[in-house]
């Protein structure tokens, strides 16, 4: 009856002797420890509730605890934490109660303990906070944060890194962190960016990360090395920051853009059809007398030639004016700015002679890039140098190579030049000192230039000139053997 | 006798062709690529008329008007350019003393009748004031 009682109470209850040996126990301490009375009864109660190795030194303090009780005759209440049977960490809080007999000896102790894991949860949510924490991170869907060991391999998967990704935890962990680089990225490969981190300590960069559906995710990555106590790298911490939408309207307002340049530019564009036109109006006109047959072929090519030219002009336009899609490729820069000429070499300014200087770097090396978007910007540059001359003057442009590191391109011009006060803010969206100016034009050439990790400054002297220089990365030969 | 005219124009197709229309049109033509090679050939020959294009590479059409202006008061200088009607370019031309103004966008038989009619009127003119 008794032991049915005991076994129905929800608590633990033994009975210990006086060195701690479990002469009684109900069955509550068989269901948390998974042990049954044969391995429980006539053991310590020390080995049997705090099994794991670590909790020597609680294993002594609990037994100078119930030495302490016996000695003063009093009851000791403590908490402590036990494992179940399946690892799980039960918090347990414990009355101890000696017992003496009739010669007021101790003959041995009642240890009571109740689970009060849940109810502790419950009420102290700081106990808690580590899972909230977790919670409130996978609930964050434009981060992704990832780890992997020094050699790639991922070994942490969370916060946002399923629902940005696609992946789940048990496929991606362990396989190599290259698998969510997009290959054909702005600035190459997860090694690239690994060697920056090596060199760096952190590595901030735009790049494109690749979904499990192939789906191609613009993203800010911040990469940081952790090290071990030996200073060595044991691991790598990548942050991921979606910039799909910022991508979409920077997009969108670079095609605005696109067609507010060619509005500037299209007296110029109109200059440049009317000469070939006037050409071929004229020459067809003189060939209707024309008897002589060797004349006439001549003129005939002469119409050809000048109807080639609009053609070319026309279709530059249209793939100026095209919407495209954004894709890096391995691109030449000085053939980028030739084909920005033809639009610019005839600007709306018809009464001021301006020379172009070109001094091009021979065998450029290549850099990878967006070429519809740097045209935009080396054509905003060219309308802004050629804007500044209303009198006339001259306009460099200089292609070079500084240490096989980076493309540079200078565009000089010996215009008005910008007020000090002025610089500072020619970058900013909105910011124009022309009367029929959008403000987005630099703007949006800061964008793309540091879309491809590359930079764009100005220096210029008010009577002088303004000189602006890009410089943009080329492609770096991925380290040989690498992860 | 033949009306002398100066052709502008830095393109070498339109130059010709200027040249060759002008020319079988009964006037006596020659041209030239730059403002600079007109200002130096005005001082030596005497022409009738000068057909001037706005935008030449070096010195502005605009830029070489003001100067024969200053140089030759009598020379009439017709404006020739590809940027069409222009009402600020027409201003301007007229305002540096121009006695006409073609755009290159307009039908070769009306390049040609405007540019006739251009020169008859400054000749009235000229008559007139003598």
């Amino acid at each position: 009856m008794l032991h049915k009682l005991l076994d129905n109470t929800g608590v633990i209850v033994i009975y210990l002797d006086r060195n701690g040996n479990i002469l009684l126990c109900n069955k509550k301490v068989w269901d948390i420890t998974g042990l049954n009375g044969g391995d429980i009864i006539g053991k310590n109660w020390l080995e049997v509730l705090f099994r794991d190795k670590s909790s020597l030194l609680k294993k002594d303090m609990l037994k100078a605890v119930m030495d302490e009780s016996m000695k003063l005759k009093r009851e000791k209440d403590f908490e402590g934490i036990i494992l179940d049977k399946d690892g799980n960490e039960r918090l347990i809080s414990w009355n101890l109660a000696p017992v003496h007999n009739d010669s007021d000896q101790a003959e041995g102790n009642i240890l009571i303990g109740q689970d009060i894991t849940e109810a502790r949860e419950k009420a102290c949510p700081s106990k808690n906070i580590d899972k909230t924490f977790k919670d409130i991170l996978s609930g964050i869907k434009e981060y992704a944060l990832y780890l992997t060991n020094p050699d790639g391999l991922i070994t942490y998967f969370g916060m946002g890194s399923e629902a940005m990704l696609g992946w789940s935890k048990r496929d991606i962990i362990f396989k190599h962190a290259g698998i969510l680089h997009y290959p054909g990225a702005s600035n190459s490969g997860l090694e690239l960016i690994l060697e920056n981190v090596r060199r760096l300590g952190k590595y901030e960069t735009e790049t494109e990360l690749l979904a499990k559906t192939g789906e191609v995710i613009p993203v800010i990555l911040t990469v940081n090395h952790f090290l071990d106590s030996a200073g060595k790298p044991s691991g790598y911490i990548f942050i991921a920051k979606d910039i799909t939408e910022r991508k979409k309207m920077e997009y969108q307002a670079f095609q605005a853009e696109k067609l507010a340049a060619l509005g500037q530019l299209s007296a110029g564009i109109a200059h440049e059809i009317n000469n070939p036109l006037l050409v071929i109006s004229g020459r067809a006109e003189l060939l209707k007398d024309e008897k002589d047959s060797q004349k006439l072929i001549k003129g005939l090519n002469l119409i050809d030639t000048q109807a080639q030219r609009i053609r070319k002009l026309v279709d530059g336009i249209l793939r100026f004016a095209r919407k495209t899609t954004p894709a890096f490729k391995e691109i030449d820069l000085n053939e980028v700015i030739e084909l920005v000429l033809p639009l610019i070499c005839c600007n709306a300014i018809p009464t001021a002679g301006i020379e172009i200087k070109k001094e091009f770097e021979k065998n450029m090396p290549r850099i990878k890039g967006d070429p519809h978007q740097l045209q935009e910007v080396f054509l905003n540059l060219l309308i802004n140098a050629y804007q500044s001359m209303p009198e006339g003057g001259t306009v460099s442009i200089t292609t070079s190579n500084l240490q096989d590191l980076y493309a540079q391109v200078r565009i000089r011009d010996t215009g008005a030049g910008i007020p000090a006060h002025h610089l500072k803010n020619i970058f900013m969206p909105f910011f124009s000192t022309k009367d029929y100016g959008t403000g987005l034009g630099l703007s949006i050439s800061h964008n793309i230039i540091k879309s491809h990790n590359g930079s764009i400054e100005v220096e210029s002297q008010v009577g002088r000139g303004s000189t602006f220089t890009v410089k943009l990365p080329f492609i770096q030969k991925e380290v040989p053997g690498g992860l | 006798m033949a009306y002398k005219v100066l052709v502008v124009d830095d393109e070498d197709e339109v130059r010709s062709l200027l040249d060759d229309l002008l020319n079988r049109e009964g006037y006596l033509s020659q041209a030239c690529a730059t403002g600079e090679a007109a200002i130096e050939l005005l001082k030596k020959e005497k022409f009738d008329v000068v057909l001037l294009d706005i935008k030449l590479s070096g010195t502005s059409g605009l830029e070489v008007l003001k100067n024969i202006r200053e140089r030759h008061k009598e020379i009439p200088v017709v404006m020739i350019t590809g940027f069409g009607y222009d009402e600020d370019l027409i201003a301007k031309s007229k305002q540096l003393g121009c006695c006409g103004y073609i755009g290159k966008n307009m039908p070769v038989s009306q390049i040609l009748s405007t540019f006739k009619h251009l020169v008859k009127k400054a000749r009235e003119k000229e008559h007139h004031v003598r």
